[in-house]
């Protein structure tokens, strides 16, 4: 049960807090620069036997432009209308600097009153945020308005109402052309590309002409909160509590798409496209999402005691969910006018895009009785029996029980130490927890793919209607069961100055829906997902507290550690092929290669050939390339048949899931100031970069990266760089050699694996309160002034190119998406 | 007191009704079905819901993405190259997969399901709409399993017959995965697509953008054509049932095989689909104009138009439309760059002379090679409508600045790979002369699936194959596709000009199995199927059936362009008239175009002579490669051992070894 701010009774007290945000993003790689990257790109072409991407006029080009000798980023195609860019074209852009902004801006502001009096106590507060995006083109734009209002009300000598309102409403937008690809784009974007052509106009592939022209998407998001709660205490120590809450949600979304033009050699315009839609394509799409949730609790609790010492209470209740949502999308295309992106102002495609229906719902009947010997030993014991909709039949209801014990061994009799120790406290708990994994509402129903008016086949003009054979569903889908064993110890020391908690904890997620189990290709389909798997995970959770004060001085120390694993303990995996679970695989494990090393020479490439075959891992093995381990000692470097009894020459090599988690948080006050300082991190993680902001130049040019992070790779004497003079001969380079279309180098292994552990300065804040004597003759009773900054040091061994916290986030490789930030904010708490 | 405790007790009895209350409705509160998602015994009742289901499953080659589209297809033969290569011609590079590959069901699942639901409630007479297009979808149903399987055959060769969905269970699935071998496979195709024709309709339902009784019958003398051919030329090897060697011995029950007569069925049944189709559909006309302004030609219209169904000789056709986020961008490149292909020169100086003699006869009339133009001189109207040349009109609607029209230049053949005039002589296929068709992503012209030509050529082949002469109908085809060709109709004078040695030097398909051909009719039968399908993906089809790549093991092949070390090096200077060619090992240098010692022709693959190039030397050949292999987690998964792949029911291609990520072994 979740409690938010009440009123007390008493004056009424006014609160208004504000601060103000300036937000920079961090870990933002290093393009290299337009002649580097020319080089570079050569580089891996060479090494791939293509003809290089650059010619020596365009290098010729690009080292004038960097000099000044020349001002134009581009020359026009040899059939005289458009302007080269990428191979042709000779700037020298940053394009991180260019799309991001240095710094962002948002402000929050917050004011409350609360008071009231014995019978009837309030609380009202507003807030307002708005927050600036980091994109410089993107205009992306943030306001939250929130609402709330809590009244509680003794209505009779008995009964007690508690009302609790809240609205929230959060507006946003953005340029339509903000999207995973322009995030994917902007590292594939070549620094030879200038930003803006001879004639002065942004060029077409900077992408700047779609954010600011191409159209804006906005969204308009509203909750309303309505609660009522009536507490019946018919009897002292004996309630019942009826409580309602009704959640209204209101989505609102549009999105325009307006014609955005880039221009020829001659200075004239011509349509570019916008997102995924084509050149000069105009059109609006309006959608609307309501959603529905009512939640109900009724319950009663029960408090009593025997001969004093012997404490009881019992509680026994029903709870119920219901969610409802229906939507509706609606488009058209061919805007009359750019200036009114309206769908009354549009003339062609008229589509309605869609409008559903869903709903699912939960109820649940739950008793839990609570006992305490003169607070030394402790028993608790639930029990709830949960019945869902997205299960059907004898599946649908469980019981869940769980207990728990503790003993206080402090408040024995024979406790000598309460001085020292005024409380030692050690728990122990069970339980089993339902869980419904799954992310389909209607599991059970078999549905038919029907795609209205979406068909590719174009029929006389038009998309037409296609429909397709429906998957499998099982009719065995059912609840996880959760089982949790827990111990913990709870002490606090030296007059509740130094608190210690520690739990370790054992879990076991039975009858967990795995992924499905491999079966014939001859089925034609997917195999459904049935609860085939358990899971095991453990852990634990240490947590230091020490309070203090000496003199004016007090301060505090929290440090939390915890770690936890986990581990598959039943699949259906008879081969034990490494491509699904199998059992005893723990999350996150990283199978790679073992590299020897890069061969500085071909004669040492030579040697290592002579014992083992490369073969299948690629051909013309050479210097500046990886030298694998042949660890089964078959002279083959293999995947053997990719099962755990014969991974061939594969081995776990890490395990990407963060261990031993840890944050600090220091505080202090001294007279009027306040300081505080929170570090928090990850104390071991393997992680395997993929993709083209880790190996650069890598799949074919138009995916490939060259940021200057990269430059530690193997040149020799013939390297395109070093016969150019812009590189030494690097025989003891990180990276090796780079190719194009070639993957033989980049399999996942030890050399590569990444220390993704990290230390983070989270927070830093500083506060100052006015004196007392100062504020309180214009009636405020509290004021008080910080200054606070977000992610400031990091400290991390990981490449360079990458944040240790958004690895493994959404994005086409790592790397690519919204860039964590770096903030420093002030403001001000004033209470009258 | 004692009301208190009364009503105390009343109230603990009211909680406790309401709570039994809402115990027993709450099972009705959490029965929430689907609100807007069609269930499947709602659906395939109507004309309508057949129709969307056929059209769903729809998957030709055709244009897509970026690049040329299907006029790149041909890339990697003997016809055209792109300036990378393919593993199908490096021995060992083409590896086994690990998972995934051409072994997969899902399209045959998709039909299978609409079968065995739609026909028990076709034959009751239960799905309403008009009868005749509810037969016609059916057809479409049937020729839609029948064209998925005949992928399978071209793939794999034997595969399993599966006619209905399965369920979900391992040994039901285990079994239905042993492959039955290519030929009964192939009869079974044709049984689908005698049902398929049936019931089609020869105008389909809303146009020709849906299968008809044309195209059936077409792909049927193409199916059948095609295992009589693979049967005929692969005898004796493991590529056939029962050959010497055959990996299916001992895993396929009630296994017999006349091989002979398997031929003859195959071909009986090629001639009678490919005369149906060739009777009634004439060819598109040629108004066999020289290059430079085609646009009022039909014949080369059809192949860049945005509407394709006022050609008869079109069966079907894939339409585009960007405003529908359909579209492509084949004249992006066809129209303005070389679209990182061209022909060969093999290919090119494969085609006849207008006479019928080939290029190298006395009295040819062949003006030789010196430039693209001259090429074109006199030569089979194919060549010259086909193929650009400088100087040839572009576009049709806009002019430059000053109101001259705007021409081709000279072929870029040191462009960057995506743009690239690969061998020098472009591929103009599909041009359109409208300005907005090349603009990116605006392709809007059709794409042509089936044309009745190729019934007028399968009819020709498969006839020669069964008589061992030109018949009547044959002479009668022969002719018409000649004619439109604008080449001498008499087909004789180029038999009896043909000299196969030298043709050799030019056509793989001038041997099978590893021997020169002996018959000029088959060799010239062969030519003009090379001709006729320019730039349409049909070579390496080809090829592989009639077993013509065996003598590149021995003597691997060079692929060239056009004749660079001639006068047409002076196309390549810079502003201050030096030249911008280099060739290879000139210090400090990329190389751009090949050695001028080794051969006045540019050499695509010679020019980059690193050893990471593998075709430097040549294409070569392992005859595994004439099918693909199987990927290993489908042995594992049906596997009687977990651990030895090799008790799977399952047996792997010839020459293909049973181990992930390993290159064929011979």
């Amino acid at each position: 049960m979740i409690t938010t701010k009440s009123g007390k009774e008493g004056k009424t007290r006014i609160n208004y807090n504000n601060d103000f945000r300036w937000t920079s993003p961090i870990k933002l790689p290093h393009m290299m620069d337009s002649y580097t990257y020319a080089l570079y790109f050569n580089e891996a072409a060479a090494n791939a036997g293509q003809g290089a991407k650059f010619s020596d006029e365009v290098l010729d080009r690009i080292i004038k432009y960097q000099r000044g000798e020349i001002d134009y980023g581009t020359i026009p195609e040899p059939t005289g209308d458009r302007w080269q860019y990428y191979t042709g074209s000779n700037a020298n852009t940053d394009w991180f600097k260019e799309h991001y902004k240095s710094a962002a801006f948002a402000q929050q502001h917050n004011l409350s009153a609360s008071g009231g009096s014995e019978k009837n106590q309030f609380y009202v507060s507003v807030g307002y945020l708005d927050q600036g995006g980091l994109g410089r083109h993107t205009h992306d734009d943030l306001q939250r308005y929130t609402f709330t209002g809590k009244t509680t009300a003794a209505l009779t000598e008995h009964i007690k109402l508690n009302t609790n309102t809240k609205f929230i409403r959060q507006d946003f937008e953005k340029a339509t052309h903000m999207s995973d690809l322009f995030y994917h784009n902007i590292a594939r974007r070549w620094p030879t590309v200038p930003v803006k052509d001879p004639n002065g106009y942004y060029t077409e592939p900077s992408e700047i002409n779609q954010l600011e022209e191409g159209g804006r998407t906005n969204d308009q998001d509203d909750w309303l909160y309505l609660q009522g709660q009536l507490v019946i205490t018919p009897l002292k120590n004996w309630n019942i509590y009826a409580e309602g809450n009704y959640r209204i949600r209101n989505y609102h979304y549009h999105s325009d798409v307006l014609p955005a033009y880039a221009h020829d050699v001659q200075g004239n315009p011509f349509p570019i496209a916008v997102g995924w839609s084509s050149p000069g394509y105009t059109s609006v799409y309006e959608y609307n999402r309501k959603d529905n949730f009512f939640n109900s609790n009724i319950y009663s609790d029960y408090e009593f005691s025997i001969s004093d010492n012997h404490n009881f209470k019992i509680m026994a209740g029903f709870n119920s969910e219901l969610q409802k949502y229906r939507t509706i999308g609606a488009s058209r295309s061919n805007l009359i006018t750019p200036s009114l992106p309206t769908i009354d102002t549009a003339t062609d495609d008229s589509k309605a895009t869609e409008g559903q229906y869903q709903h699912w719902a939960t109820a649940g009947f739950f008793g839990r009785l609570n006992y305490n010997y003169k607070e030394r030993y402790l028993l608790e014991v639930n029990g709830r029996y949960d019945g869902s909709s997205r299960f059907i039949g004898s599946k649908r209801w469980n019981f869940f029980p769980s207990v728990s014990a503790g003993w206080n061994i402090a408040k024995e009799d024979f406790w000598t130490f309460d001085d020292l120790i005024q409380m030692f406290k050690v728990r122990v708990s069970y339980g089993d927890l339902g869980n419904q994994n799954t992310h389909n509402w209607y599991p059970f129903y078999p549905i038919m793919p029907v795609n209205v008016n979406s068909g590719s086949w174009l029929i006389n003009g038009e998309r037409p209607t296609v429909a397709s054979a429906p998957g499998l569903v099982s009719s065995l889908l059912t609840w996880e069961h959760v089982k949790t064993w827990d111990i913990g110890i709870d002490v606090a020391f030296l007059q509740n100055r130094l608190n210690i908690n520690f739990d370790y904890y054992n879990r076991i997620t039975y009858d967990m829906v795995g992924p499905a189990p491999k079966l014939p290709a001859t089925l034609g389909t997917s195999v459904p997902r049935i609860n085939n798997a358990d899971m095991k995970s453990w852990g634990f959770e240490l947590e230091a507290l020490w309070r203090d004060r000496i003199g004016d001085l007090s301060y505090s120390v929290r440090a939390v550690l915890s770690d936890d694993q986990q581990k598959v303990t039943k699949y259906p995996n008879p081969t034990n092929d490494l491509g699904q679970w199998y059992k005893g695989r723990k999350v996150g494990e990283i199978w790679g290669y073992t590299t020897i090393g890069l061969a500085r020479s071909q004669e040492e490439m030579d040697a290592h050939l002579s014992n083992v075959n490369q073969s299948t891992m690629g051909s013309k093995w050479q210097a500046g390339d990886i030298m694998y381990a042949d660890l089964d000692g078959n002279g083959e470097v293999n995947s053997g048949s990719y099962t755990t009894d014969n991974p061939g020459d594969l081995s776990i090599i890490g395990n990407s899931s963060p261990r031993y988690r840890f944050s600090i948080d220091l505080s202090c006050e001294y007279k009027d100031f306040d300081v505080r300082l929170f570090f928090q991190g990850v104390g071991k993680r393997d992680w395997m970069p993929n993709g083209s902001y880790f190996w650069g130049a890598t799949g074919n040019m138009w995916q490939a990266a060259g940021f200057r992070e990269h430059m530690d790779f193997f040149r020799d004497e013939n390297s395109v760089m070093v016969k150019a003079g812009i590189a030494d001969v690097n025989k003891d380079a990180y990276f090796p050699r780079p190719y194009f279309d070639n993957g033989k180098n980049t399999y996942t292994q030890t050399r590569y694996l990444q220390n993704a552990s990290y230390l983070r300065l989270k927070n830093v804040q500083i506060g100052y309160t006015l004196p007392l004597d100062l504020i309180t003759r214009i009636g405020i009773s509290k004021a008080r002034f910080f200054v606070s900054g977000e992610n400031l040091l990091t400290f991390t061994k990981m490449f360079d190119a990458f944040d240790p916290e958004s690895v493994g986030l959404s994005g086409w490789n790592d790397g690519k998406t919204y860039p964590l930030s770096k903030v420093i904010s002030c403001g001000l708490n004033i209470n009258f | 007191m004692k009301d208190n405790y009364i009503n105390t007790i009343s109230r603990i009895y009211l909680l406790l009704i309401l709570i039994g209350v809402s115990f027993i409705s709450c099972d009705d509160y959490l029965d929430r079905k689907p609100l807007s998602d069609v269930t499947p015994s709602d659906y395939l009742w109507t004309e309508a819901d057949l129709a969307a289901y056929a059209v769903g499953q729809y998957s030709f080659p055709s244009h897509s993405g970026w690049g040329p589209g299907v006029f790149s297809y041909d890339n990697h033969t003997d016809n055209q190259a792109s300036s990378s290569y393919s593993n199908r011609w490096v021995p060992g590079e083409w590896r086994v997969p690990q998972s995934g590959g051409e072994w997969n069901f899902n399209q045959i699942r998709n039909c299978n399901y609409f079968l065995e639901t739609v026909i028990p409630r076709w034959k009751e007479g239960k799905i309403s709409g008009s009868k005749a297009n509810i037969d016609h979808y059916v057809g479409e149903m049937y020729f839609l399993r029948a064209y998925e399987y005949f992928n399978k055959v071209q793939a794999l060769g034997d595969f399993p017959i599966i006619k209905t969905t399965l369920p979900d269970e391992m040994k039901i699935l285990a079994e239905a995965s042993k492959r039955r071998p290519r030929n009964e496979v192939a009869r079974f195709i044709i049984s689908d697509l005698d049902s398929a024709i049936m019931f089609l309709q020869v105008n389909p339902p809303a146009g020709k953008n849906r299968i008809s009784k044309y195209s059936a019958q077409l792909f049927k003398s193409r199916v059948a054509l095609h295992e009589a051919t693979w049967l005929k030329y692969h005898k004796g090897t493991p590529f056939v049932p029962g050959g010497n060697g055959w990996p299916g011995e001992g895993y396929v029950d009630d296994f017999s095989i006349n091989i002979d007569q398997e031929i003859d069925f195959f071909l009986d049944q090629a001639m009678q689909a490919a005369s149906a189709v060739a009777d009634a559909v004439p060819l598109t006309t040629n108004t066999k104009d020289d290059g430079y302004n085609s646009f009022s030609n039909p014949y080369f219209k059809m192949f860049g138009d945005e509407d394709l169904n006022g050609y008869q000789e079109v069966l079907l056709w894939r339409a585009y439309d960007p405003s529908k986020g359909i579209n492509h961008t084949v004249n992006h490149y066809i129209n303005r760059n070389g679209g990182n292909t061209g022909y060969t020169r093999a290919f090119v100086d494969n085609f006849l002379m207008n006479n019928g003699l080939p290029i190298y006869a006395t009295g040819s009339g062949y003006h030789g090679d010196d430039s693209i133009g001259l090429t074109k001189i006199n030569r089979d109207n194919r060549l010259q409508i086909f193929m650009k040349a400088p100087g040839d009109l572009r576009y049709i609607d806009v002019t430059n600045a000053d109101g001259t029209p705007i021409l081709e230049g000279y072929p870029a053949i040191t462009d960057i790979q995506e743009t690239r005039y690969v061998t020098g002589y472009p591929v103009k296929k599909g041009m359109s002369y409208f300005f907005d068709q090349s603009e990116g992503g605006q392709g809007s012209t059709g794409c042509i699936i089936f044309r009745a030509a190729e019934a007028y050529l399968n009819y020709i082949e498969a006839s020669y194959l069964k008589n061992g002469y030109i018949d009547s109908k044959a002479d009668q085809y022969w002719r018409a596709i000649r004619l439109r060709a604008g080449v001498n109709p008499d087909y004789t004078v180029t038999i009896t000009a043909t000299d196969i040695s030298k043709e050799a030097e030019n056509d793989f398909a001038a041997y099978s199995a590893g021997t020169l051909l002996s018959d000029k009719t088959l060799y010239n039968i062969r030519r003009e199927r090379r001709c006729e399908f320019m730039a349409e993906g049909m070579r390496f089809f080809d090829l592989k059936r009639w077993r013509a790549l065996d003598q590149l093991v021995e003597h691997p092949y060079i692929i060239e362009g056009f004749k660079i070390w001639g006068p047409m090096q002076y196309w390549y200077v810079d502003k201050d008239g030096n030249s911008i060619l280099i060739e290879p090992d000139t210090p400090g240098k990329t190389p751009n175009v090949s050695k001028r010692t080794e051969s006045d022709y540019l050499r695509p693959y010679r020019i980059n002579l690193d050893p990471s190039n593998r075709v430097k030397d040549g294409y070569s050949w392992i005859s595994a490669h004439y099918l693909s292999p199987i990927a290993i987690e489908h042995f594992n998964i049906t596997a009687t051992d977990p651990t030895n792949p090799k008790t799977s029911v399952i047996y792997q291609n010839p020459g293909w070894p049973l181990q992930a990520n390993a290159g064929a072994i011979e």
